[in-house]
């Protein structure tokens, strides 16, 4: 049981993932983009090889519905499996496969795909998907928990007689650099959507000021007088 | 203000980290990981770029002396730079610039570095070595957590206005190339650490069945179930 966003911004060509479940440290499954050539996901009994040979195919070229077939194919149990893919063009594919849990599907366009399984229904994927798409000026960080957010609202995870709880949440967004632009998580909460929520405003405070100190260290201020700046400011 | 380890586990070959700091969501910055290559931290004043190239130069072959000579040669601000290098050997190298603010220092222990700035003093560097090293036999995640809770409890980071508490912590353990074996952290949290060890012994109960069901899906039982068991045995 897992819901998430995959998604491109068209402005920028930043890749990210918005992800949530009931399973605990789902970031650690999260390491699935590289600049400027795709994202994915693999979940619902995740195959944990598969987002790095994802990756791979995308790098060589390979669009997202190949690189899809090529896990398929490579993958005796793909019928266990839940995937999704962009590419770098922005094309998305979503693949869930039959012995999936739940109600699980999922809502694919150009630049994203919303994905889940073990589900209320299928209103959650839509309402993911729907958020997502609202703010297509906005960064995409913001767009993503967006969809995060209107999954939960919507019901998130259970069936027609049982909620479960988002114990574990992450949110990642690349920009041009090898390294991540955006990297958060809630690894073990009893609402990590929420949780999530919060690391992010208060990460957003200081991400311009963690970026400057590296590269302008010479003079830069300690991070305990740039908090009397934030004290000012609020 | 952050304190760290990187080590190599001396018979497994397994290679991590295990970081602190008042800072929020250091484990976002953690790239310079990979499993048969090595590890580089570069913190302080971050250079964003510097673990992942540290890491092609490990796995092009160069010592970590050799890379650290490299980092420097292509860093005008080098100085304001602490770095903790090390290959899949366990061969070791540390570097912290006149930059980083006091009290700022590294040990570089058998197939280990232990390093830190901001801190209250030597003692937390004798702190996290005495922790790391207390229990061989531990699986790694374990001993590198013991460490940061002995850099914790020998006084942790002390900036110009006292003690600073650790905010956000992390422990990243690999064996496999495609992902990782312990990737746990804690964002943003008044005792970064005690929640680390929370989040890292629950993951632990979850560990295998996480990792099997993966393998073999058609064998798997439901997270609800394997909750469930849970519940019975405690």
């Amino acid at each position: 049981m897992t819901y998430t966003i995959l998604g491109r911004c068209a402005r920028t060509g930043r890749l990210g993932i918005g992800i949530a479940t009931f399973s605990i440290t789902v970031g650690r499954y999260a390491h699935s983009i590289r600049s400027m050539v795709g994202v994915t996901v693999s979940q619902a009994n995740a195959n944990e090889n598969n987002n790095q040979i994802a990756l791979r195919l995308l790098d060589q070229g390979f669009g997202a519905q190949a690189a899809l077939d090529h896990l398929k194919s490579n993958d005796a149990y793909h019928s266990y499996r839940q995937i999704g893919v962009i590419d770098r063009t922005g094309a998305a594919v979503g693949y869930t496969g039959k012995n999936v849990r739940g109600w699980c599907g999922e809502m694919v366009g150009e630049n994203y795909v919303s994905t889940g399984n073990g589900l209320r229904g299928q209103h959650v994927v839509e309402a993911i998907a729907k958020a997502f798409l609202a703010e297509p000026d906005a960064d995409l960080e913001h767009r993503l928990l967006m969809g995060i957010e209107a999954g939960r609202d919507a019901g998130g995870q259970g069936n027609a007689t049982t909620h479960r709880t988002e114990r574990s949440a992450a949110l990642l967004v690349y920009s041009r650099d090898p390294y991540p632009d955006i990297d958060l998580r809630v690894d073990l909460h009893e609402k990590a959507v929420d949780e999530l929520r919060r690391v992010y405003v208060e990460y957003k405070q200081y991400e311009d000021y963690y970026r400057a100190r590296g590269e302008h260290p010479r003079g830069a201020p300690s991070q305990e007088a740039f908090m009397t700046t934030l004290r000012k400011a609020s | 203000m952050t304190f760290s380890i990187i080590a190599r586990c001396p018979t497994t070959r397994r290679l991590g980290l295990g970081i602190a700091t008042f800072s929020i969501a250091a484990g976002g910055r953690c790239e310079g990981i990979r499993h048969g290559v090595g590890i580089c931290k570069t913190q302080a004043y971050i250079n964003r770029g510097n673990d992942l190239l540290a890491l092609q130069m490990l796995e092009q072959g160069l010592s970590p002396a050799a890379v650290m000579k490299s980092l420097e040669a292509n860093d005008p601000d080098h100085e304001f730079r602490q770095i903790a290098i090390i290959d899949r050997e366990g061969n070791a190298c540390a570097h912290t610039g006149s930059g980083p603010r006091p009290w700022a220092g590294h040990h570089i222990g058998d197939g280990f570095v232990a390093f830190g700035n901001v801190l209250a003093g030597p003692q937390v560097i004798d702190g996290i070595v005495k922790g790391f090293l207390a229990k061989p036999d531990d699986e790694l995640e374990f001993r590198l957590l013991a460490a940061l809770e002995g850099g914790r409890d020998a006084g942790g980071q002390v900036g110009g206005d006292g003690h600073l508490p650790e905010r956000s912590a992390a422990i990243f353990v690999v064996s496999e190339p495609d992902h990782p074996d312990i990737d746990a952290r804690v964002d943003l949290h008044p005792e970064a650490i005690a929640e680390l060890r929370r989040v890292l012994e629950e993951f632990k109960i979850y560990e295998v069945f996480y990792r099997d069901r993966g393998y073999r899906p058609d064998l798997a039982m439901s997270q609800a179930e394997f909750v469930a068991t849970l519940s019975k045995r405690a």
